[in-house]
């Protein structure tokens, strides 16, 4: 299939149309019920018992013992009750939220999204998400106002239509019993994978990961992230992709299987490395492989694999549904989460292991102290060398069509 | 003068009463109809519509086959690996439950087990069943270690070129399903006729060629038409066993529809039109055949 920004263009156009039109037909019977706050005390004030329901994909245990067994009594004692909805994949609250926003809904069944990126842009262009709510925050002051990860999500400016809740690092993992001569840059990592063949793979894209794991091929085949321009053209899309393209193709032979098939998603790839068939694999939550190695499912040569050409660093958000009737609610969770309390309760190794968005200078002391206690890994380096050289995400944009063209090129035989 | 209202008196009111019968039953059945009408009608006739261009998400309504063209090839490498799928699963499937069928009604022991683990297999949902399969055959699955196989020693069975864990998975439900059925048909039946059959001195083989496969004929014919049309429709056994290309139609057409760009929606339709199609005419094959065998009549 061909790619279509034009089509998308238009497409943006006719549902902010709509959208505004929709709006503009509900907005008087929604007048009563404005949700506008001035300060965070009348907002506290609105929040008492108003139950929050946020929807967040589902497929991570770790995640969901987080939400439930330690944010949402946190929740309750500021008198929200705190529901987690999962889900398996985040379009689907999106959808839910598009459909309310369409219907003129004014209490949804959305109130808080776990988003980043494309469901994040795509949302924020179809009005559904509520926006300029987070300078409310008390907690939003412990966050680098200058951070580009929580100033820009994947090219779309955020706008305080979301809240920062974690930071995640692109990371290749290998086995260093099996892999002696670790490579250094993402051309030695590709030379391994010939020089060995069947030991290397990836997921196949449309998969987050591997989708990730193309981009950055595509920054390393071109001379790193300066080079591509981070907002999607079709003119850059010609220019850079063909040698990533070249590339992949050339080392298909090499991989796993011949090439001729690829793990589906990551997980598929993680059961090939821990069951020692391949010797890398590759993640977006680096945090997870300590509890990974203890328990044994990883071997226990397991380290993160350091590249010159550094990569892709994101943050994720709590994002708040512009159709939602429990708006301060919400705002209470979102500010309770992004707490140093929380934070680090949430980068704790055994609770879920997610990188904060705090900016722990700006801590004090006290604060400080819940992060230096967090135990140091033997599998995973600090946040500060695990971001060192962090590439930037391509614009949203760019994703769909790198994707569809690795599955015609490449994929395809 | 002593009027009883006889048998004279109640004629007149038969007619009546068969007309609101007629009515209640219309009654009755309408729900099933009105939701069956919903899902079959409005279901299909909405992808129909939205495949040809007549219900875009942007733009003008203008008929067109873009949306069966976009995807050519794979529709086509997709039709013919669902095809195939879902034959091979129905063929084997029909083989082994008719096998399983005739071992259950002879009622010995070994009939009443193997009755036994068709029941227990019937409840397990498909899913839960290509999740132990994938365990059990992938090529670091329980089989091969238990065999101390390496994963280069055992084939592909999962996410392999042949697609063996998929028609595995659909064999070992649809088997069971064609065994209990098939019993049941020939449980009231075959008795009766076998015996006769063999107190006219007939051999076994004679007797399983002339008189069990014709009574059973028509209960494996239409097991086989709805395992085919179920295998050739279903998504998850295939997405969890399978390989990423090519996709058989129910994935391909899943990945459309959920695809981040909304103008995939038309193709993801097209993909559907075209399964649906393809079912009913193996519907109408099937019917056909049922109507030819001289039990049906």
């Amino acid at each position: 299939m061909k790619p279509s920004p034009r089509i998308a263009r238009r497409l943006s156009v006719v549902l902010a149309a709509g959208l505004t039109v929709g709006l503009a037909a509900c907005s008087a019977p929604a007048a009563g019920d404005d949700q506008q706050y001035d300060s965070w005390e009348e907002v506290v004030a609105a929040a008492q018992g108003q139950t929050v329901k946020l929807w967040m994909y589902g497929g991570d245990e770790q995640g969901n013992a987080y939400v439930n067994d330690v944010l949402v009594p946190a929740a309750a004692e500021l008198g929200v009750t705190l529901e987690q909805v999962p889900i398996a994949d985040t379009p689907d609250a999106l959808n839910r939220i598009l459909s309310e926003v369409q219907a003129g809904e004014t209490s949804g069944e959305v109130d808080l999204v776990w988003v980043n990126g494309n469901n994040f842009g795509t949302g924020k262009e179809a009005g559904a998400w509520e926006c300029g709510w987070t300078d409310l925050l008390p907690n939003m002051a412990l966050t680098d106002p200058a951070d580009p990860l929580l100033e820009n999500d994947f090219g779309t400016p955020v706008d305080g239509c979301e809240a920062p809740w974690h930071k995640a690092q692109f990371t290749l993992v290998y086995n260093s019993d099996t892999v002696t001569d670790v490579p250094t840059s993402y051309d030695e990592l590709l030379a391994w994978a010939e020089a060995n063949p069947g030991r290397f793979t990836y997921p196949a894209p449309p998969d987050f990961t591997g989708s990730v794991f193309v981009r950055e091929m595509l920054y390393a085949v071109n001379g790193g992230p300066d080079v591509v321009p981070l907002g999607y053209s079709e003119d850059a899309f010609a220019e850079f992709t063909p040698a990533l393209f070249d590339e992949l193709q050339r080392i298909e032979p090499f991989l796993w299987r011949e090439g001729s098939t690829y793990p589906q998603n990551s997980n598929e790839l993680n059961e090939l490395y821990a069951n020692g068939e391949v010797d890398f694999t590759m993640t977006y939550g680096p945090a997870t492989l300590t509890q990974l190695v203890a328990d044994g499912t990883y071997p226990a040569g397991t380290k993160v694999l350091t590249l010159e050409d550094g990569t892709v660093g994101n943050a994720s958000f709590l994002g708040l549904a512009s159709t939602s009737g429990n708006k301060a609610g919400a705002m209470v969770v979102a500010n309770l989460a992004l707490s140093p309390e929380q934070q680090a309760a949430k980068a704790e190794p055994d609770v879920w292991g997610q990188f904060t968005v705090l900016d722990v200078d700006l801590l004090d002391a006290d604060q400080r102290a819940l992060f230096d206690a967090l135990p140091e890994s033997p599998v995973v380096p600090s946040y500060d060398v695990l971001s060192e050289n962090a590439n930037p995400e391509l614009s949203s944009a760019w994703v769909t069509p790198i994707d569809e063209a690795w599955r015609e090129l490449v994929l395809t035989p | 003068m002593l009027e009883t209202p006889g048998p004279g008196g109640a004629l007149p009111t038969r007619p009546r009463a068969s007309a609101s019968g007629r009515l209640r039953a219309l009654l009755f059945v309408a729900p099933a109809v009105l939701i069956a009408g919903f899902v079959v009608i409005g279901g299909i006739g909405v992808a129909l519509v939205q495949s040809v261009g007549l219900m875009p998400l942007v733009g003008e309504a203008e008929f067109s086959l873009d949306a069966y063209t976009a995807n050519a090839d794979d529709l086509l490498t997709g039709l013919g690996l669902s095809l195939a799928i879902a034959t091979a699963s129905t063929v084997l499937s029909c083989v082994i439950g008719l096998t399983a069928a005739v071992i259950i009604t002879q009622g010995r022991i070994s009939g009443r087990v193997v009755a036994a683990l068709s029941a227990l297999t019937i409840p397990v949902p498909h899913l839960i069943g290509a999740a132990a399969i994938g365990l059990l055959v992938a090529d670091s699955g329980l089989i091969p270690r238990a065999l101390g196989l390496t994963p280069a020693q055992w084939p592909d069975l999962v996410g392999g070129p042949w697609w063996v864990a998929v028609v595995l998975e659909y064999t070992w439900k649809e088997s069971a399903f064609v065994a209990l059925v098939v019993a049941g048909v020939l449980a009231t039946r075959v008795a009766q006729y076998d015996e006769t059959a063999a107190l006219l001195g007939a051999s076994r083989a004679r007797r399983l060629r002339h008189v069990v496969i014709p009574l059973a004929r028509p209960a494996v014919i239409v097991s086989a038409v709805i395992i085919f049309v179920y295998t050739f429709g279903s998504y998850e056994v295939a997405w969890l066993l399978g390989r990423p290309y090519p996709e058989p139609l129910p994935v391909l057409a899943f990945r459309l529809f959920t695809s981040i760009s909304l103008t995939s929606r038309p193709e993801a339709a097209a993909v559907a039109v075209v399964t649906t199609a393809v079912a009913l005419i193996v519907v109408a094959i099937g019917m056909a055949a049922l109507k030819r065998t001289p039990l049906w009549r």
